[in-house]
């Protein structure tokens, strides 16, 4: 009963920062000296009359809080506005773009767990030595090097020199195999897939390891240490069960967190690694959106994005709750 | 703590919450622990590198030490670039051979020269001709004043938020962390983007305000919960007892008293500030052309991969070395400040 009022918590907790949300990207994009209307009308010729009519048509002739309410409550029935450059739906134009985002974003965050985990506990366990020493200064390399200069490297590498991989565009799985010449079977189109995907989510999922990786060994040496891993020796418990049970556990329970941390820093990399791998996701779709300033998908995207990172942090906070029988509910310090 | 590791989870916040630790924070104590720690000093060897180039390259706008004037006059500019970049226009006659580092010229572009090709430049040229070596030495300064600027804004206004929530406690600390959560739940570079282009305008000097700002949650969340163990220091109660004013106990009392573990974090959010700067500037929201920025060098090289591989290389390694100094340094003054890990 307590999980489910924890859950419950967290939930309402979201509603004020959402709704933050919402007034700061509207602020944004409605308050700057760079209003919607020359925006569009950028460079071009126009009379008083048709600057009258797009106010009208985008109901910007109205006072802000006036907007800001209509916009809010077509947000709540899953409506984020008309694209004034694509002239869609908002919403179905970020219905077609999350595929790819997601799936590039997911596959980094497995790379990044697969590799850093692993890594993170043997530099535990053979701490200050030359292993250790190695993943460390993996670890440095990883924090320290951009995304998209990882990206552009490995392109050169597998793309341009070796011819191994391709440099751009994405296979999407989700698709009817048919829908790409040459494709034949869907088991052809996953390994394009994998073959497309495999630098993104390499330059993308970096960060995320080295970070991963860090977080792991700090916390592995920690409870390495434990009276509990202490007392487990005492008893004569074997060295391999006290690391992979005793200590590896507890070790875990941090790792949720940052995942969740740590993925605003991820969507901002993909919509970096989007634009080196040209991949049309949520982050080129950001950009054509910037580019046009069409601040209603603008809005609608940031929102999105804003509303992805309150989610997955609620998800990995009630996940940690669920794990960790230590939470105490509500207010944790 | 590691860079990406943000402070969302406050169980992260601990690290360094410990009453004893009071005596283990002095400045002193942290630079007697730099000279130990290898991992600082190397760190603190590579940031002072860099910022000596940032220096050098004002100094010398010429670069004539560097370039062991192998370089005509006019292939400089005179002024820190972020200011001003007045260009000497080349005399006629001798304009292609040489182009100055900011010279606004994307048109005349032709196949960029070979990395190591030449004694006088020995990076190349970039596909206006510009010398390579010398616009990634003038980058230095873009970076290190962009990274040191926005860090010192975001943790400006992150310690006077987290100095004052954490101090009066209740609603006040209530609303200001929620503020604070609202703007840390937009992703940073989308914020940064969307305020540049719509509130500013695509300029280095907004990106670096944006940066600063999507910086401040961060700080004000580790200023708070140093704040709320200091609040409870018997000398607090003594300044309360005596009268002191609540803002005088913030400034004099509380804030430098939580300074250092702070300090750990600029340096290292210097090093993401860098990071984000030169996404920034590869996306082509952050320093604009002509300035020779690596971020925005990057940019352009992209489309010249496969005639010159190497113009995409040296402006990273740049990026890469200068981060990796200020992450060394963050992590070395870390170990050094945290009891709990000992070697």
């Amino acid at each position: 009963m307590k999980l489910l009022k924890y859950t419950i918590y967290r939930l309402l907790q979201a509603i004020p920062v959402l709704i933050g949300i919402s007034v700061i990207t509207f602020l944004l994009a409605n308050l700057g000296p760079g209003d919607p209307v020359s925006l569009m009308l950028q460079g071009q010729e126009h009379s008083e009359e048709l600057v009258r009519a797009i106010e009208q048509r985008y109901g910007l002739d109205r006072p802000l809080h006036e907007r800001y309410i209509t916009y809010m409550s077509g947000l709540l029935e899953g409506d984020l506005g008309q694209s004034i450059y694509y002239q869609r739906p908002v919403s179905a134009l970020i219905l077609d773009r999350l595929g790819p985002t997601l799936l590039l974003v997911l596959s980094a965050y497995a790379f990044a767990l697969v590799t850093a985990i692993p890594l993170g506990v043997v530099a535990a366990n053979r701490r200050n030595e030359p292993t250790d020493h190695a993943s460390r200064v993996a670890a440095l390399f990883g924090v320290s090097t951009p995304s998209f200069w990882i990206g552009i490297v490995l392109i050169l590498i597998f793309a341009v020199k070796l011819g191994w991989l391709p440099s751009s565009g994405l296979y999407y799985p989700w698709r009817p195999p048919s829908s790409y010449p040459g494709i034949n079977g869907h088991l052809e189109l996953y390994y394009e897939t994998a073959r497309h995907l495999l630098l993104p989510m390499i330059a993308l999922g970096t960060l995320q390891m080295a970070t991963i990786m860090r977080v792991e060994r700090t916390q592995m040496i920690e409870s390495l240490q434990g009276e509990y891993v202490k007392l487990a020796r005492a008893y004569g418990v074997p060295e391999r069960t006290i690391l992979r049970k005793h200590a590896f556990q507890v070790a875990q329970l941090p790792i949720i967190t940052i995942v969740g941390a740590n993925l605003s820093t991820a969507i901002g990399g993909a919509v970096l690694t989007e634009t080196v791998f040209n991949i049309n996701g949520m982050g080129q779709l950001f950009i054509e959106a910037i580019q046009q300033n069409d601040y209603q998908l603008v809005m609608g995207i940031t929102m999105m994005l804003g509303f992805l990172f309150v989610v997955g942090v609620i998800i990995t906070d009630i996940s940690y709750a669920y794990v960790d029988p230590r939470v105490t509910y509500g207010e944790r310090d | 703590m590691a860079v990406g590791e943000s402070q969302l989870g406050s169980d992260t916040e601990s690290a360094v919450d410990e009453g004893d630790v009071e005596a283990r924070v002095g400045w002193r104590y942290t630079l007697a622990q730099i000279k130990q720690d290898t991992t600082a000093r190397w760190g603190l060897y590579v940031v002072a590198f860099v910022i000596t180039v940032a220096t050098y390259a004002i100094v010398d706008s010429n670069l004539s030490l560097l370039t062991f004037g192998r370089l005509p006059d006019y292939a400089f500019a005179q002024a820190l670039p972020i200011f001003d970049h007045p260009t000497r226009i080349p005399p006629p006659g001798e304009g292609t051979q040489h182009m100055p580092p900011y010279f606004p010229l994307a048109e005349q572009s032709w196949n960029p020269l070979p990395a190591g090709g030449t004694i006088e430049h020995p990076l190349g040229t970039d596909h206006t001709g510009r010398d390579y070596f010398t616009r990634i030495v003038y980058g230095t300064q873009v970076s290190v004043f962009v990274g040191i600027v926005s860090t010192f804004i975001g943790l400006s206004i992150g310690t006077i938020i987290g100095a004052v929530a954490g101090y009066y406690g209740g609603k006040t600390d209530d609303i200001l962390m929620r503020v604070v959560e609202m703007i840390y739940s937009i992703p940073p570079l989308i914020l940064i983007i969307v305020f540049t282009v719509f509130v500013g305008g695509t300029s280095i000097w907004y990106a670096v305000i944006g940066v600063g700002i999507t910086f401040v949650p961060i700080f004000a969340r580790i200023i708070r919960s140093r704040v709320l163990s200091i609040r409870e220091m018997d000398y607090i109660e003594a300044a309360r007892a005596s009268g002191v004013k609540d803002r005088n106990i913030i400034m004099r009392h509380v804030v430098p008293n939580s300074f250092a573990p702070v300090l750990v974090y600029a340096t290292l959010q210097i090093g993401v500030t860098i990071l984000v700067v030169a996404g920034l500037s590869f996306l082509g929201y952050g320093a604009q052309p002509p300035t020779p920025d690596w971020g925005q060098m990057l940019n352009i090289s992209h489309g010249y991969m496969h005639s010159n591989l190497w113009l995409s290389i040296w402006p990273g390694l740049a990026i890469m070395i200068t981060i990796m100094g200020f992450n060394l340094l963050g992590d070395g003054l870390q170990d050094a400040l945290d009891p709990r890990i000992d070697d």
